[in-house]
């Protein structure tokens, strides 16, 4: 027994000093069907450490599944997903947030009866600890509260939001609460961050600005970001690297550039040349 | 329209008046009031406490029960036979009848993992309708007595504490029962709050607003939802002792043993202003003042009421109250602690302080 202990420790620590080149997220030969419909066929692909990747493709392609899917709403068929070497498909909806993963919707999930920052307290639900019977004997709550809601303020403010700090989210215009869950994901500390489609329904402007705001937070939060967007031009001027998809599958993969000049690509979304 | 910044000395003078308002009718309603209606105030706190147990679960979780009723019923229960059969303290039942409804309460939360809205109300109500059913069963007879329930659970005599003075015979016991009554509603009201300022609190509107988002935030749906039922059966149990530990009674269809005390508690809620701590408190006073007051139209056939109703068999209290509760949500759909709050913010705003780290104490 002693012996295999030992040789299990070897793997151990040989895994952890490998590490470094572990990817930080790992999708392989994942399969989703919903009845007979194939939303995913056999997807791999990878995301190192402090990497933006932009997941792209028509409607219908997949990504918003794919997200799902990592971000533990949805399980896939077949396929594996690991995190940081870890499976993440062992993982509870609610036990993603723990590990350093958060989202953005891409139809806003915020907290409407709430103001922006208990939205982005809540965010900070993972670095707390306070849990029913603490908050009723009142141990460690106000000087949790008083952290998390300090950390959550400094959040608003980076972003821009902090004079609308104690205003209800319900009614804000749509670029503000797009911001605001930005906001509330990074309230989890993450270090990979998942955006579904962050662009979708703002000006052009202000979708300039959220390309800023995705690359200055990368460097501020030291991130890795999957980031599914329509919005091509953004993608490309962010991206390290791009994934794009159709039918589910994986049509081509490399540096925006790269599939940019595609013709795979360029015949998925502008139909097959003759 | 007054500007008051959060923590000045201006904003803790309004909550030390605050404070002092509550406190002198505190003291004021026991030493100066007949004891008919220091009882109504009983009344009222039993109505608070049940409508904060129920607030917890549906006015911030938004998880809705039409099953608190049983867990008033389990309450009073659980007293009324430690005392009657085990020859217990009544003061010892509070804490027996919290962790019996609270076992009870995780497990009615079950149903709530999987379903919502209109569903979990049936499956609720089908507890509220359950219960008193259960109660009556022959073969729980030896427990519970069927139908006749069980009577003179009261405190034989009062127990002496040296701060209210010596208390003797019927006025006595009003006054006691309003103390007791008082520091359970303080004891529920501190739980509430504890809770709802928290990190737990928060999960809870997280999810009542949006479950999916709240659990990709890292809140535990499974184990927030049982804990919160849980705690607010136990809560609302406590109502129960204290209503049968002042009436001496309990019985299958006493009040709010039955479906109709659900219906009660949750019109006491929502008048009062579901999803605020304060709200059931306004709520249960409201609700037994016009219980009260609308009780004695019709009765004497003098005045326009008695023009009005005059006709009528019975008293029309009830279509009277309903028709006041019935203005009261139109005026304040919000509640009256949600009116309170609108209208008090056209005279006193409290600028709360910017937020961020480098701006806190």
């Amino acid at each position: 027994m002693a012996n295999l202990g030992g040789a299990a420790g070897t793997i151990e620590s040989v895994n952890n000093t490998d590490s470094g080149n572990v990817p930080l997220l790992e999708v392989s030969d994942v399969t989703v069907r919903f009845g007979g419909i194939i939303a995913l066929d056999g997807l791999s692909f990878s995301i190192d450490q402090g990497a933006i990747c932009g997941l792209i493709g028509p409607n219908g392609a997949g990504k918003t599944t794919m997200f799902n899917v990592v971000s533990r709403i949805y399980d896939p068929n077949e396929g594996t997903v690991s995190f940081q070497g870890r499976d993440l498909l062992a993982v509870p909806a609610h036990g993603i947030a723990h590990l350093g993963i958060a989202r953005t919707f891409q139809n806003l999930a915020l907290f409407p009866t709430m103001t922006l920052l208990e939205n982005v307290m809540v965010g900070a639900h993972s670095q707390g600890s306070v849990g029913m019977w603490r908050a009723i004997a009142r141990i460690g709550a106000a000087r949790e509260n008083r952290r998390i809601r300090d950390w959550s303020g400094d959040l608003l403010n980076q972003l821009g939001l902090g004079h609308l700090a104690h205003v209800p989210a319900a009614g804000l215009p749509f670029g503000t609460l797009k911001r605001l869950e930005i906001a509330r994901a990074l309230a989890a500390r993450p270090r990979f961050l998942l955006m579904d489609e962050p662009a979708a329904g703002l000006t052009h402007s202000e979708v300039d600005e959220l390309g800023d705001v995705v690359l200055r937070i990368r460097g501020d939060f030291d991130l890795t970001v999957l980031l599914v967007e329509h919005h091509m031009s953004m993608v490309m001027r962010i991206s390290d690297k791009v994934v794009a998809m159709e039918f589910g599958r994986k049509i081509s993969e490399g540096t925006p550039d790269q599939v940019r000049n595609d013709p795979k690509v360029i015949a998925a979304y502008l139909g097959a040349e003759a | 329209m007054l500007r008051i910044d959060e923590g000045s000395l201006r904003h803790w003078l309004i909550r030390v008046l605050g404070v002092v308002v509550v406190a002198f009718i505190v003291v004021w309603v026991p030493t100066q009031m007949s004891s008919s209606r220091i009882g109504q105030f009983t009344d009222a706190f039993i109505l608070m406490i049940a409508a904060m147990s129920l607030n917890l679960v549906l006015g911030f979780t938004g998880q809705i029960s039409i099953g608190h009723s049983a867990f008033f019923g389990i309450g009073g229960y659980t007293a009324a036979i430690l005392i009657k059969d085990h020859g217990w303290s009544p003061g010892y039942t509070f804490y027996a009848a919290a962790v019996v409804a609270f076992v009870v309460g995780c497990v009615v939360a079950l149903p709530a993992l999987r379903i919502r809205g209109i569903y979990l109300a049936l499956v609720t109500l089908a507890v509220a309708v359950l219960f008193p059913t259960l109660v009556r069963w022959k073969k729980l007879a030896w427990l519970t007595d069927g139908s006749k329930g069980i009577d003179s659970v009261r405190y034989e005599d009062v127990p002496v504490w040296p701060i209210l003075g010596e208390l003797k015979g019927r006025e006595g016991r009003a006054v006691f029962m309003f103390w007791l009554g008082l520091i359970v509603v303080v004891v529920t009201y501190l739980v509430c709050r504890g809770i709802v300022k928290s990190r737990f609190g928060r999960a809870l509107v997280a999810i009542r607003d949006n479950e999916t988002a709240a659990a990709v935030m890292g809140v535990n749906l499974t184990t927030t939802k049982v804990l919160v039922f849980g705690v607010s059966a136990a809560l609302c149990s406590l109502g129960g002792v204290l209503s049968t530990l002042k009436s001496g009674v309990i019985t299958p269809d006493g009040q709010y043993v039955t479906l109709l005390g659900s219906i009660v508690f949750l019109l006491v809620m929502i008048v009062g202003g579901a999803g605020t701590l304060w709200g059931p408190i306004v709520g249960g006073l409201v609700y037994v003042w016009l219980d009260s007051t609308t009780r004695d139209i019709g009765t004497n056939d003098s005045g326009i009421l008695g023009a009005l109703f005059g006709w009528a068999d019975q008293s029309p209290a009830t279509l009277i109250l309903g028709l006041v509760l019935v203005v009261i949500m139109f005026a304040a759909p919000y509640g009256l602690v949600g009116l309170a709050k609108r209208l008090g913010r056209k005279i006193v705003v409290i600028v709360p302080r910017p937020v961020g780290s480098s701006t806190s104490r």
